[in-house]
């Protein structure tokens, strides 16, 4: 007998449909389709275990959101209107589209924001559009709004984002509590996963249904909707709850995961921090407990004296290497859509580019011409380049120009291109050092613990596999360097469960050339005023050179950090300067980004105390040391 | 107190009489402080001023909510520099001055914002009459009555005095009548002669920036100080220049706050030769001011120059004071600052706690009015990012 189907409720919109699709069949999840309003109330009674629900729904409940998941958009929305005939200024009535309490909100939320506070009218959007004439106004959303003709409209999503700098969530996949098993969450993922895939075949399909232009309706699916519940999501929706709250429109809301109840905490051993600090001063091994209490109640300054002995002991020549390599980004596109990433662009999007051989060619000239020894070249997982296109590439790169290192691919890539091509990792990796592959660099690594990669990256691979990927590849003689991207939401145990874990793989293999930590940027455009993640990357930076004892090098980063919380890492614990970064694509899209040519890199390591000399991948002296 | 590590690091150094020194409470030579200046070992200084920093202040980390005014930036001195100065007030070079009652209504029209402090610097304008300054005062000060106004620099003051022919006492005693409360620390520069002679020639001396300061506080006024380092000064000219601070605060007990400033090079004269000093060296020079100006109570970070990031990094390095909203700024972002024109109260909050730090509101005389050591900033503060 094959188990009960979960009940599942999600309406028909075209925005839905990507995340519903692939529901169609499942052995999982039974889909009834109804209005976002109606979606609601089967949750409430019982009559559906999981619907794709208006986040105001979530209001005052005790529901289980599944992580990672959404709709909703960063900016205009298209589907979510005031319309009207005159200036909303003027507006004393506004009839509310009875199908969406979120809709209603935001609606409300809005116009209080720009002090006006005329009459709400609940009444269905049929009735109500008609009569927004003169100075009424009416709400419309859903598929509705795509034929909206009138003279004046408020895009929500436009106006959210513009008051509050966060995208605006619409719906998420909500359960009662108890009701979702990890494998369920799986489920929706993978649904999700499937659907955003085939967008471009959603919109043909909704176009020959109802009419419309097909393209119109594509570009609303991957430019306007935002499919993904990460940090910034979060952050819009909790600001949405709570100005609402605040205003009376909603009760107070604290939202609740899915995976929280299955979480199991691991009872820490009682240890001094004072001990802690100076067995990871003296260079002795740190365990979980250890480098938690550390992350959680050291001071910066405790944390930077114990890893400043350290570095002193593992680099006491003082000297402070950097590398001249260039980042080459080759293709932007991409089918992960992570929540944390401003740099991908879905297939077909205008932005979309695959680099051309001149345009290679162009830059790796530029890169010898200015001294540099390194191509780094990452990309998004493209779903049409599979292992030949990759083996043509570093061939002809090594051709051109056979001494410069090929550090290449981060293990999402290699994952990607494994599968696309239908290989093992051992083969996918044979083959491409075979054509020319140096090294591997340590991206996507973001924080390796499953409980945070499923909520910011649900559609990336796991801690194992991306461990595994390294292992096969330092078997293989490869040398990788290892990250972390923290500031994601995650706990203390979460970065210390990912430093233990690459230490793990180091005893195994040593095949981890160097460290490099940095915190979550903040978005595109978005100026992030008191950013207050120096001291946390700090601290961060220092703990790691305490727990990682068998990774020789740790990094600053100035590129996210700025050269003097780089310089102060370096008195911290870390003894590399890392790139002078020739080209950077992916920081730099999300916002913050300095610039150093290799004098200014020199500037700051002298400044800061240091003698410098430039390195290779392996961390091999070249050319000498550059001055004292 | 400071932990077994910092001790060791700073017996490693070489350090341990300095720190000895610290820890009895004990006033350093100038020597220390050009030995802790070259010391190299950030983490060991750091910690040595955060003792300091920690027993004056404990966690508490104190900001203002402020505006600034430049009612101009015509000025006859050339200090080579300023980004901000023009020669005259034409469209093409950049100059403006402001209309009298442009200014008074700049200030004016924040009062729904909450401030509590107005700072007012400007260029030395060649024609501006004396009643353009006081009256700026009066019409602000009846306009605003609990504001409090810190306004013109001791190069200003000495410049008055020239201009209009009168003494420091007559210029500062006829301001307070229209309504001055304090003097903001700005035009040090370097006190030595050789710097100054190199790079602000013709503005007030050091003794004659010292002896405005002195007056004023003679009359009952505080004022602050700064330092503009990181161009051509060696290190013994800082500790020459707090030295002179210090011993004028030993008389006068007139400083409320020091205030390091980094030299900014874009769009001046001597940038193109020095470029902007490293973070390391302002976490450096703040960590020392704090160690050295023992008669100081507060070491400001001024987070338009330094950044965000450094500025929340150097709350570890002796500082307790990250200056205020700062609503208007323009003379570092003149100089090529791209930090934010402003931030919001709950954004300087976010970022003194994430370094461990309890906010505190001051007022213009270092008097706590709030400690922010739970729960959220007042709800108007939130929106003066977007002002």
């Amino acid at each position: 007998m094959s188990p009960k189907k979960l009940r599942a409720a999600a309406v028909s919109f075209l925005n839905a449909r990507p995340l519903t699709a692939g529901l169609d069949a499942s052995p999982r999840v039974e889909l009834i389709l109804a209005e976002p309003s109606r979606c609601a109330a089967m949750l409430e009674s019982g009559e559906v275990d999981l619907a794709l629900l208006p986040v105001a729904a979530l209001a005052g409940k005790d529901y289980e959101i599944a992580p990672g998941i959404a709709i909703g958009a960063d900016g205009p929305v298209q589907t979510v209107l005031l319309v009207g005939e005159q200036s909303p200024a003027i507006w004393d009535e506004v009839y509310l589209d009875t199908a969406s309490r979120t809709s209603q909100v935001l609606a409300r939320l809005v116009l209080a924001e720009r002090g006006l506070h005329p009459a709400f009218t609940p009444m269905s959007a049929d009735e109500g559009v008609p009569r927004a004439v003169g100075t009424k106004g009416a709400l419309v959303i859903g598929d509705r709004a795509f034929d909206a003709k009138k003279s004046q409209i408020l895009d929500l999503g436009r106006e959210w984002t513009a008051l509050t700098q966060l995208p605006m969530v619409f719906a998420l996949w909500a359960a009662r509590p108890g009701a979702l098993t990890p494998e369920d969450v799986q489920e929706l993922a993978r649904a999700a996963q499937h659907g955003l895939g085939i967008r471009t075949e959603i919109a043909q399909g909704f176009a020959r249904e109802r009419g419309g232009d097909p393209e119109r309706y594509r570009r609303y699916l991957t430019h306007r909707i935002r499919y993904g519940l990460g940090p910034h999501e979060l952050v819009g929706l909790e600001t949405f709850l709570d100005r609402a709250a605040k205003l009376g429109l909603l009760p107070e809301t604290k939202l609740r995961f899915a995976d929280d109840h299955v979480r199991t905490r691991r009872v820490r051993r009682q240890v001094s921090l004072d001990g802690a600090l100076s067995r990871g001063a003296e260079g002795e091994r740190l365990d979980a407990d250890e480098a938690e209490l550390l992350d959680e109640r050291a001071s910066v300054l405790d944390l930077g004296l114990a890893a400043d002995a350290r570095r002193r002991v593992l680099h006491p020549e003082g000297v402070v290497t950097y590398i001249v390599s260039r980042n080459v980004n080759y293709t932007n596109v991409c089918t992960t859509a992570c929540h944390f990433c401003a740099f991908y662009r879905p297939r077909g999007h205008k932005e979309a580019y695959v680099l051309s051989r001149e345009q290679l060619t162009r830059k790796i000239d530029e890169t010898v011409a200015l001294g540099g020894i390194e191509i780094l070249l990452q990309g998004g997982l493209h779903p049409e380049l599979g292992i030949e296109w990759y083996e043509d590439l570093f061939r002809w790169v090594k051709q051109g120009w056979p001494t410069i290192n090929l550090h290449a691919l981060s293990p999402e890539e290699i994952w990607h291109i494994a599968r696309t091509s239908d290989l093992d990792l051992g083969t996918t990796i044979d083959r491409l050092v075979a054509a020319g592959l140096d090294s591997i660099p340590g991206g996507g690594a973001e924080v390796l613990d499953d409980e945070v990669r499923r909520r910011i990256a649900p559609l990336k691979c796991s801690t194992d596999e991306w461990l595994a990927v390294m292992k096969v590849a330092h078997q293989k003689g490869l040398r990788s360097t290892a990250t972390m991207m923290f500031g994601v939401g995650e706990e203390s145990r979460h970065r210390v469960n990912h430093l233990i874990r690459l230490r793990e793989l180091q005893d195994e293999t040593r095949g981890f050339t160097a460290f490099i930590c940095w915190p979550f940027q903040p978005e595109n455009t978005r100026l992030a005023p008191g950013d207050g993640s120096a001291q946390a990357y700090l601290r961060t930076n220092a703990l790691s050179r305490l727990v990682l004892d068998n990774v020789e090098n740790l990094q600053a980063s100035w590129v996210t950090m700025g050269g003097g919380v780089a310089q102060a890492a370096l008195h911290m614990g870390a003894n590399d300067f890392g790139s002078v970064m020739i080209e950077e694509n992916v920081v730099s899209a999300a916002g913050t980004t300095f610039q150093m040519d290799s004098e200014e890199v020199e500037r700051h390591i002298k400044d800061a105390g240091f003698r410098v000399a430039r390195r290779n991948m392996r961390y091999e002296r070249v050319g000498g040391e550059l001055s004292a | 107190m400071i932990s077994t590590l910092a001790s060791r690091a700073l017996e490693r150094d070489g350090l341990g009489p300095v720190r000895d020194r610290v820890l009895a409470g004990e006033r350093l030579a100038d020597a220390d402080a050009l030995r802790l200046l070259e010391s190299a070992d950030l983490a060991a200084l750091g910690a040595l001023a955060n003792h300091v920093r920690e027993a004056r202040h404990g966690d508490l980390t104190f900001y203002n909510r402020n505006v600034h005014l430049n009612p101009t930036n015509v000025c006859v001195a050339s200090c080579k520099f300023c980004s901000f100065a023009r020669l005259d007030d034409q469209v093409a070079s950049e100059g403006y001055t402001m209309k009298l009652e442009d200014a008074v209504e700049r200030v004016l029209a924040r009062k729904p914002l909450g401030i509590t402090e107005v700072h007012i610097v400007s260029g030395l304008h060649p024609d501006l009459p004396w009643e353009y300054y006081t009256e700026l005062l009066r019409r602000i000060r009846a306009g605003w009555p609990e504001l409090a106004i810190k306004a013109f620099t001791a190069v200003e003051i000495h410049f008055f005095a020239r201009k209009f022919g009168k003494s420091y006492e007559q210029v500062l005693t006829e301001l307070r009548a229209a309504g001055l409360d304090t003097l903001p620390g700005g035009g040090a520069e370097i006190f030595a002669p050789r710097v100054r002679r190199k790079i602000c020639d013709d503005k007030a001396t050091a003794d004659e920036w010292l002896e405005v300061h002195r007056t004023a506080h003679r009359l009952g006024m505080r004022s602050n100080a700064t330092m503009l380092y990181g161009h051509i000064e060696r290190l013994d000219e800082r500790v020459d220049h707090m030295r002179r601070l210090r011993e004028l605060q030993d008389q006068t007990h007139g400083f409320q706050v020091f205030i390091p400033l980094a030299f900014h090079p874009e769009h001046n004269m001597i940038g193109k030769a020095f470029p902007k000093p490293t973070g390391y060296d302002a976490l450096r020079t703040l960590a020392v001011a704090r160690l050295y100006l023992d008669n100081f109570e507060h070491v400001k970070a001024y987070w338009v120059s330094l950044g965000e990031r450094l500025a929340q990094t150097s709350l570890a390095f002796g500082v307790d004071d990250v200056d205020g909203t700062v609503l208007e700024e323009r003379i570092y972002h003149m100089a090529g600052s791209d930090v934010p024109q402003a931030l919001s109260e709950p954004d300087l909050h976010r970022l003194i706690r994430a370094a461990g730090r309890v906010p505190a509101e001051r007022d213009s005389l270092y008097r706590v009015l709030r400690v922010h050591d739970g729960g959220a900033a007042p709800e108007h503060a939130g929106r003066q990012v977007s002002a």
